[in-house]
């Protein structure tokens, strides 16, 4: 394998391990009444 | 009511402040919560919900009545009610972006001779769009 091939493998890793966003419900909060 | 909330499915933590009546719940990471069961939990307890506030990350997504909604897991999603934060996020539908909003999904209404309905679906009102 040449270095042009094996840079390009490791910018394809680099990009595949870049932490993604992950759609979440993250937090709740609630306000309540009649609490005791 | 802590005890109520943290048996159901999804839920993290429970803290609850007695003083200024304020209920935060931390979800776990495998995203089992669902806001209407903790909302019902809570009524069940005996306790009234003025308001509920969520953070959330998701896809903005149309659902088939052309509502805008937020999308959390394919069989999760919260229809947008429209306002200028909402109108905001437009261009984002169906893209693979994932957002995080902060913002309402429940508020008793005003007026004491209204009873609010706990089982009515849900609405999120975005209060924040926030920068990731």
């Amino acid at each position: 394998m040449n270095r042009k091939h094996f840079a390009l493998l490791l910018l394809a890793g680099c990009v595949f391990v870049v932490p993604k966003l992950e759609a979440q419900i993250r937090h709740i909060e609630m306000r309540v009444e009649g609490m005791t | 009511m802590k005890q109520h909330l943290q048996r159901q499915s999804g839920v993290a933590n429970v803290e609850v402040s007695l003083i200024d009546g304020k209920v935060d719940v931390t979800p776990k990471e495998d995203g089992q919560i669902e806001p209407a069961k903790l909302l019902k939990a809570t009524y069940d307890s005996g306790v009234s919900v003025a308001e509920l506030d969520m953070t959330a990350s998701g896809r903005v997504v149309k659902d088939t009545a052309g509502n805008l909604s937020l999308q959390i897991k394919p069989n999760q999603s919260f229809v947008l009610a429209p306002n200028e934060l909402s109108k905001g996020l437009e261009p984002l539908v169906d893209s693979a972006t994932v957002v995080t909003v902060h913002g309402q999904l429940f508020k008793k209404p005003a007026g004491k001779q209204k009873k609010a309905d706990a089982s009515a679906p849900l609405k999120l009102l975005i209060l924040e769009v926030k920068k990731e």
